[in-house]
């Protein structure tokens, strides 16, 4: 007995020493023809135990005899060593490589070479998403990335984009795409303050399938943001980017100059609009006869440029320093970047500041990263709602006629004909008066970030562990100065424009988001053909926030904008009552993912992912999502030899959203009015929208294929997709008859169903051999998109989803979603104007859908030359097949400022290709009319009838814009190394160059929108005008030092 | 190390599982919002509303003192060209609809509960909601009714017969007057107090509103042929219930005061703002001259408190002038009369929801069609109700003065003299009403049209709003001829 058990353990410990010491260490140095290369990765064949090269390019790692070394770099062959007796393996990489073996980030930081995948991913680098220096990133992808569509909703000195991904696919949910940084979900807001300068590349997952894993709303598609993580090898950069750049006014609206101040064809010195008599160049009086007698008299003609010298040239600086480095177990980048902007609009400023760390530490097996930045910000812009009816600055600038030279009102302290009493204009304030007494202040923290332990438990376990955080606090303050005006001394006046009453809005928020993410992926291989990569995962995430507002009207000191300085009761910002709100969500999950391989060729992936969400009833709120995929890599079989690469793909999935958080409970909330102090009475009313007791979630089943083709050396690639989506059980706030005692009702109803097509596509007309040779790559991306509201309600063939019932944006049966409808002309089936024979004025016909508000067509085309350190880059993107409502060019009519208002010289006119009925309603008969000619046509016509028609103010969308030029140099060595710099670069730089707009659009930039409110109107895109200011160009310098 | 990274995978695994608990996603109950409220605190809501539905913007009352001439437009302001220009289409004034519907029979509705002890204030939901369709009826013709309100339940409801609109509001009345009565023998009532903020609880009072609105439903059928025996059967029916009319003006009030959102509806659309300054509004709106002859012609001490006379005296202006006279402000807002403090009392004055004098000029009516007793008692009894509440002297005066229409024995045509007094009382409180009666009687006669008319004369009803076409498209009828097609009480 004894023995047997020696020799066992005698055995055993042979087998053991065998064992461990067939395992050695291995190393070398990796190069190409020319040097060494840093960054390689080195991986043990069927595992995924690897490391990297370092600056030198040498690398070690522990592997066994027999095993195969797999030596992978971008650009490169893929090379493999078998590991023989020899502990120094060096290898020469040969250039070329395989496009499909790059590796591509998809969804939670799982790594895929880009032949694994069935979706489409697209990968944006630093290089162009900072080619113009942009204030925040997502403005940067504009025109980059088939399919990606970026709106820059306003711009004023924070603008807000939209990042919409594939069209609209819901009707009241949430259209924005994800968005991830650094493997966790973040938000929208978070990626806006990210210092562009920090990110190293961002992977565009388009579609349901490649966001799957992500749960709800990764229908929408994901952004995944990367920072930076440390340049490889032991040397430390440290590097300070600077920008600086002006921004002046593009275009102002085009708006007659033919006649000025006055009304009903009157002249008028102290009118707002613009009904007076024709511009004769005589001097008038403007404005009041003060007591002295005298008064401002200004020549009857008009001014060029009067309301476009309003506004300043802006500034914009930024500056970011940064330090970044690694060694063999450590990786870091620090940054600390400091953005100032002033607008176009005087007073206007906001100002950011970020400070990023990002570190990663391997300790044996495990490694440990944490990537968090912290970003302040301060917003100081003028207040929108100035003077008595509220309005914005711009609809104050617009509302000044053609003769006044408005930039003289700047001294409104001091001067007599700028101050409030003595300003000519009896309707509107100076709008310079508005800027110092109308403020709107916000400042902000975010704390984003997250921490992450991964562990290689064996050669085919690895498991990774993450924590993310997203912390938002907000506090705004604003306030209006009171102004009230005193007349008695004016010898003439027409009065003033109604007293203003002052106020302070203070605003406080609070928003935590968390996510925590567990995986296990595993790797094995079958055997030789077949490999299997499996990955469980399970997460959560929790959202809280808090808000409170509290808004003090009448404040006795003026100047004075605290809330204990008010004469009334406090009153609540939003709806009545000093208000709190709190808003909690939470869901969780689980998913699974398998990758089948065969043969390098032929994979196949299928994966699902289980919700629980606490926003719906307990009985109705688990869901699953499945998603299945293949993709074939049919280069190889054809043996073309000018095809480096092809790759067909499919694949089909389901995701799900769900709704806000308290959607389905129907409450009561304090009437607006309400307590009345003397009484004491309080009152609430119950909500307008009813809830549908069975409201659940809203589904979408994308089915999509995508071929990928790359030739001649990876000079021409082509990456094509064609996907269909349909969004069933659309979680929709429908408007109800408002017989039914409700204003809306939260349902499930109605489906959409698109498709779209996309196309980018690659080329490289001419290669650099050598360096400084000249290059020339471009890259053309081409989108359409449709998507069709197919059904909506039994009996309902729309609901309005924003807009106004005169001119608003819907979702039709039948039509493209979202669609404008307005008020329009009525027409004979000639489609000729009819009109009412007994005043010549055409007739108000009901509403008519014009058009859909996203573009139908995107084409972006990025260039980039290269010669000798010369870089030039520029991107300009066309959209078209869309239209909008001009509120602008709506409202300017009721002041005369339109084109058509002069197109008749304000005289009567007859209405062309028009006709009148001269049968009955039933019979209609309709005759060309020559003769009968409008009412009113020196105003009235203009402000009642033609405005009425709604349809005259939506214009075609369509826009060709250069959003981007930058010309940069980069110092060769010689002359910067000496002074120990390693990189020099300087750049002349250029955003919004240059806009096309088609004739009838001239008012402003098609893809400015009125602001989306969550729950209300957040997917009513299409309306804008003067709630945004002019558009505007901007150009500058950048330098970039590194050492 | 490893040890330390199997705890920390341990803690995140812990971490899962612990969210992983049942309650863990039981945070969906609203903390900003109530789920249920008491009935005290949704009844002074839901009379604001009512307040609101007649006085605030272009609602019931503004709509009537534009169709019936009380209103014009001061020179250098463009308010009212659709009124003038009887441009009737779906969003003209769809405020009447919307906004009795989604706010005002909404809330009365939430009160209208089989709930133990909730008769008091299921009565007053019945009697209110009954104020409230009684003048959709009126002006819209068929309505939703028998299916409405429902929310969820029914989100497109079916449009009933006006006539059947009618007569089930008279049911509805009685059945709420019946509650009333139930309540006032259960113990356990919850009874209305300060939250009502009409009667104060004095549930009495709402009883006589009740009688008193039937009795405008009633005076109103009294024109259709072959009506005489219904309305003789209902007349009996309030004559035997026995707690009468009204007997002061209906006023409500929740506390109006002078801050934002609080001023009294009126006073906050036409009169003054928070900082007691004159408004646009109250600058743009005049008289016209058929009303200020029409008052002056009858010796009428009103004037002065409907109107507000300028040091030049009582000026009105047309309707629909295409071109104001020069020199500019011959008709502005300084020289023309704009509302009086009758009127515009105060930030903080009472609304009326059903004046006294209609009150007694309907029981006038009545009488005159033998209904009722003592037409020219109550025909006087309305004037000096309407006198007193203006705070003009001489009602007395006014009516012995013999004029044709001010003094009823004098009168030749006494209907004319009842209708045409009315029209005076209701200028500016409810001239909605007034609509009706003219659409209903012609009366006043000789009522001018704006100038700017398409037609020969105003319209007679309003179209269905945009907003209930697209919510229940299946449903609406299609548009009637607005200036042709009369309410059935009307043919």
């Amino acid at each position: 007995m004894k023995k047997r058990k020696i020799i066992m353990t005698l055995f055993v410990a042979l087998m053991l020493q065998i064992t461990f010491a067939q395992e050695k260490t291995v190393s070398g140095i990796v190069s190409d023809g020319s040097g060494a290369l840093p960054g390689v990765s080195i991986v043990i064949q069927g595992t995924s135990r690897g490391v990297e090269t370092d600056f030198d390019g040498k690398y070690a790692i522990k592997a066994n005899s027999g095993d195969i070394l797999v030596f992978r770099y971008l650009g490169y062959k893929t090379t493999n060593t078998p590991v023989g007796t020899s502990n120094t393996i060096n290898v020469t990489l040969e250039e070329g490589g395989e496009v499909l073996d790059e590796i591509v980030v998809t969804a939670f930081g799982i790594k895929r070479e880009k032949k694994e995948i069935s979706y489409v991913v697209e990968k944006v680098s630093t290089d162009k998403l900072l080619a113009v220096q942009p204030q925040s990133a997502a403005s940067a992808l504009a025109g980059k990335v088939a399919g990606l569509q970026i709106n820059v909703q306003n711009n004023g000195v924070n603008p807000s984009t939209q990042i919409l991904l594939r069209g609209m696919r819901s009707i009241s949910q949430s259209n924005s795409a994800l968005i991830v940084i650094d493997g966790s979900i973040a938000s929208q807001g978070a990626f806006d303050q990210l210092n562009p300068n920090d990110i190293e590349n961002i992977s565009v997952l388009k579609g349901a399938t490649a966001a799957a894993l992500y749960g709800s709303r990764a229908g929408n598609g994901a952004l995944i943001v990367n920072t930076k993580k440390g340049d490889l090898g032991e040397k430390i950069t440290v590097g300070i980017n600077t920008s600086y750049t002006i921004e002046e006014v593009s275009f102002m609206p085009d708006m007659q100059e033919s006649y000025g101040t006055g009304w009903q064809g009157a002249y008028d010195p102290y009118e707002n609009t613009n009904w007076g008599p024709a511009f004769d160049g005589l001097t008038r009086r403007i404005g009041p006869i003060f007591s002295d007698g005298s008064y401002q008299a200004i020549p009857y003609a008009p001014i060029k440029d009067n309301l476009k010298d309003f506004y300043d040239t802006g500034s914009s600086s930024q500056n970011t320093v940064y330090l970044s480095g690694s060694d063999e177990k450590n990786r870091f980048y620090l940054s600390l970047g400091q953005l100032d902007n002033t607008g176009i609009v005087p007073s206007d400023s906001y100002k950011r500041n970020t400070f990023r760390v990002n570190a990663s530490r391997k300790m044996g097996d495990v490694k440990l990263s944490v990537n968090t930045s912290y970003t302040t910000d301060r917003t100081d812009i003028v207040g929108n709602t100035i003077g008595e009816q509220e309005r914005p600055l711009y609809w104050h600038v617009l509302n000044t006629a053609a003769n006044i030279p408005l930039s003289t009102y700047k001294d409104w302290r001091n001067d007599l004909y700028s101050s409030p009493d003595g300003y000519f204009n009896a309707y509107y304030e100076n709008p310079y008066w508005a800027i110092d007494t109308n403020r709107d202040m916000d400042r902000s923290k975010r704390l984003n970030g997250n921490i992450a332990l991964n562990w290689e438990v064996n050669s085919w376990l690895n498991l990774t562990g993450r924590l993310g955080v997203n912390n938002l606090s907000r506090q705004g303050k604003n306030y209006r100065a009171a102004q009230p005006y005193s007349v008695e001394n004016h010898l003439m006046t027409a009065g003033r424009p109604n007293p203003v009453t002052s106020f302070v809005e203070d605003y406080e928020s609070q928003s935590t988001q968390y996510t925590t993410d567990f995986l296990a992926e595993g790797k094995f291989n079958i055997n030789d053909k077949f490999t299997l990569k499996a990955i469980l995962g399970a997460t959560n995430f929790t959202s809280q926030f808090r808000e409170s507002e509290y808004k003090a009207n009448n404040l006795s000191i003026p100047g004075f904008y605290d809330l204990s300085n008010t004469t009334g009761q406090l009153q609540g910002g939003l709806s009545g009552g000093a208000f709190v709100n709190e808003r909690q969500k939470k869901t969780y999950g689980i998913f699974g993912d398998v990758t089948v391989g065969y043969d390098d060729i032929l994979y196949l992936n299928v994966s699902g992912r289980n919700d629980w969400t606490s926003t719906l009833d307990e009985n109705n709120n688990s869901y699953f999502y499945p998603s299945v995929g293949l993709s074939f890599s049919f280069a190889d079989l054809l043996e073309f030899d000018d095809l480096n690469y092809g790759k067909f793909t499919v694949s089909n999935s389901i995701v799900y959203n769900d709704v806000g958080p308290y959607a389905i409970n129907e409450t009561y909330s304090q009437q607006v009015g309400f307590p009345y102090s003397s009484t004491g009475l309080n009152g609430f009313v119950i909500a307008g929208t009813a809830v549908d007791a069975s409201v659940g979630k809203e589904k979408i089943a994308t089915l999509e294929f995508g071929l990928g083709l790359g030739l001649f050396n990876n000079r021409v690639t082509l990456d094509a997709s064609y996907y269909t989506s349909t969004t069933t059980d659309l979680i929709t706030t429908a408007t109800t008859a408002p017989s039914a005692g409700s204003s809306a009702i939260l349902t499930n109803i109605g489906s959409i169903e698109g498709d779209s097509y996309e196309l980018s596509l690659g080329l490289t007309p001419f290669k650099a051999l050598n360096n400084g040779d000249f290059n020339w790559n471009l890259n053309t991306n081409f989108t359409t998109i449709k998507q069709t509201v197919t059904e909506i309600q039994e009996g309902v063939d729309e609901i309005r989803i924003g807009g106004t019932a005169e001119a608003g944006v819907y979702a039709v049966v039948g039509e493209a979603f979202p669609q404008i409808k307005a008020t329009s002309y009525e027409r004979d089936p000639q489609g000729r104007v009819v009109i009412d024979a007994a005043t010549g004025n055409p007739k108000v016909g009901g509403l008519k859908s014009l058009g859909q508000t996203t573009p139908k067509y995107i084409v972006g085309l990025t260039n980039a030359f290269s010669y000798k350190g010369f870089t030039l880059t520029t991107t300009m993107d066309y959209r078209t097949g869309h239209v909008y409502y001009s509120q602008l060019a709506d409202r300017m009519e009721f002041t005369g400022r339109s084109q058509e208002s002069v197109s008749a010289n304000r005289q009567d006119f007859i209405f062309p290709n028009s006709v009148t009925n001269t049968g009955t309603a039933d019979n209609p008969v309709y005759v060309a009319n020559n003769n009968i000619q409008t009412t009113g046509g020196g105003q009235n016509f203009w402000t009642n009838t033609f405005n009425d028609i709604k349809e005259n103010y939506v214009k075609d969308a369509t826009s060709l814009k250069i959003r981007e030029v930058s010309l940069r140099y980069e110092l060769p060595d010689k002359y910067i190394n000496n002074i120990g710099l390693s990189k020099v670069t300087l750049g002349l730089i250029a955003r919004n160059l240059a806009v096309w707009l088609p004739k009838e659009n001239r008012f402003s930039d098609p893809e400015f929108n009125n602001p989306l409110r969550e729950d209300i109107d957040i997917n009513a895109i299409g309306i804008g005008g003067y709630n945004q200011s002019p558009p505007t160009r901007s150009f500058g310098l950048n330098v970039n030092l590194e050492f | 190390m490893k040890t330390t990274t199997k705890y920390i995978f341990i803690a995140i695994l812990s971490m899962l599982a612990i969210s992983c608990d049942s309650s863990y996603l039981d945070v969906n109950t609203d903390p900003n919002n109530p789920l249920t409220v008491s009935p005290d605190l949704i009844l002074p809501v839901a009379q604001r509303y009512t307040d609101y539905s007649r006085n605030y913007g272009r609602k019931t009352n503004t709509l009537g003192n534009l169709l019936m001439q009380n209103w014009s437009q001061a020179d250098g302001y463009s308010w009212y060209q659709s009124e003038f220009e009887y441009v009737v289409n779906t969003t003209f004034y769809s405020g009447i609809w919307n906004y009795q519907y989604q706010s005002a029979l909404k809330q009365y509705h939430a009160l209208d509960v089989n709930d133990a002890n909730y008769e008091y204030y299921q009565a007053i939901a019945k009697i209110m909601k009954s104020y409230h369709y009684q003048i959709l009826v009126d002006t819209y013709g068929d309505i939703p009714y028998f299916e409405a309100l429902n929310r969820g339940g029914n989100p497109t409801p079916k449009f009933d017969d006006a006539l059947e609109v009618y007569e089930d509001l008279i049911i509805v009345l009685d059945q709420a007057i019946a509650l009333i009565s139930t309540g006032t023998t259960n113990l356990n009532v919850i009874k209305p107090g300060a939250d009502d903020t009409m009667f104060s609880g004095d549930m009495m009072s709402w009883k006589k509103l009740a009688n008193t609105i039937k009795l405008r439903i009633l005076v109103r059928q009294s024109d259709i042929s072959g009506r005489e025996s219904y309305l003789t059967t209902e007349f009996n029916k309030i004559k035997s219930e026995g707690s009468g009319f009204i007997t002061e003006d209906v006023l409500t009030n929740p506390g109006y005061a002078q801050q934002a959102d609080q001023q009294n509806p009126f006073w906050d659309s036409y009169g003054q703002d928070t900082n007691s300054e004159y408004i646009n509004d109250y600058y743009a709106t005049c008289a016209t001259p058929f009303v200020l002859a029409t008052l002056d012609g009858l010796g009428d001490s009103r004037i002065d408190y409907i109107y507000e006379e300028p040091e030049t005296g009582h000026l009105g202006v047309d309707q629909g002038l295409s071109a104001y006279p020069q020199p500019t402000g011959t008709l502005g807002e300084a020289n023309v009369s704009n509302i009086g403090e009758g009127l515009l009392k105060s930030a903080t004055q009472s609304s009326v929801v059903f004046a006294l004098a209609e009150a007694e000029l309907l029981q006038a009516e009545a009488a005159f069609k033998s209904y009722l007793n003592d037409a020219q008692g109550h025909f006087n009894s309305g004037i000096a109700a309407s006198f007193s509440y203006l705070g003009a002297p001489g009602a007395n005066a006014y009516t012995s003065s013999g004029k044709n229409l001010a003094d009823y024995a004098a009168s030749t045509n006494k209907l004319e003299a009842i209708i045409t007094q009315k029209w005076i009382a209701l200028n500016g409180i409810d001239a909605i009403q007034s609509w009706f009666d003219y659409n209903r009687t012609g009366y006043p006669s000789n009522l001018p049209v704006s100038l700017s008319a398409p037609t020969e004369d105003r319209p007679v009803r309003l179209m269905y709003p945009a907003k209930e076409i697209s919510g229940n498209s299946a449903n609406v009828p299609a548009q009637p001829d607005v200036f042709t097609d009369k309410i059935f009480w009307a043919q």
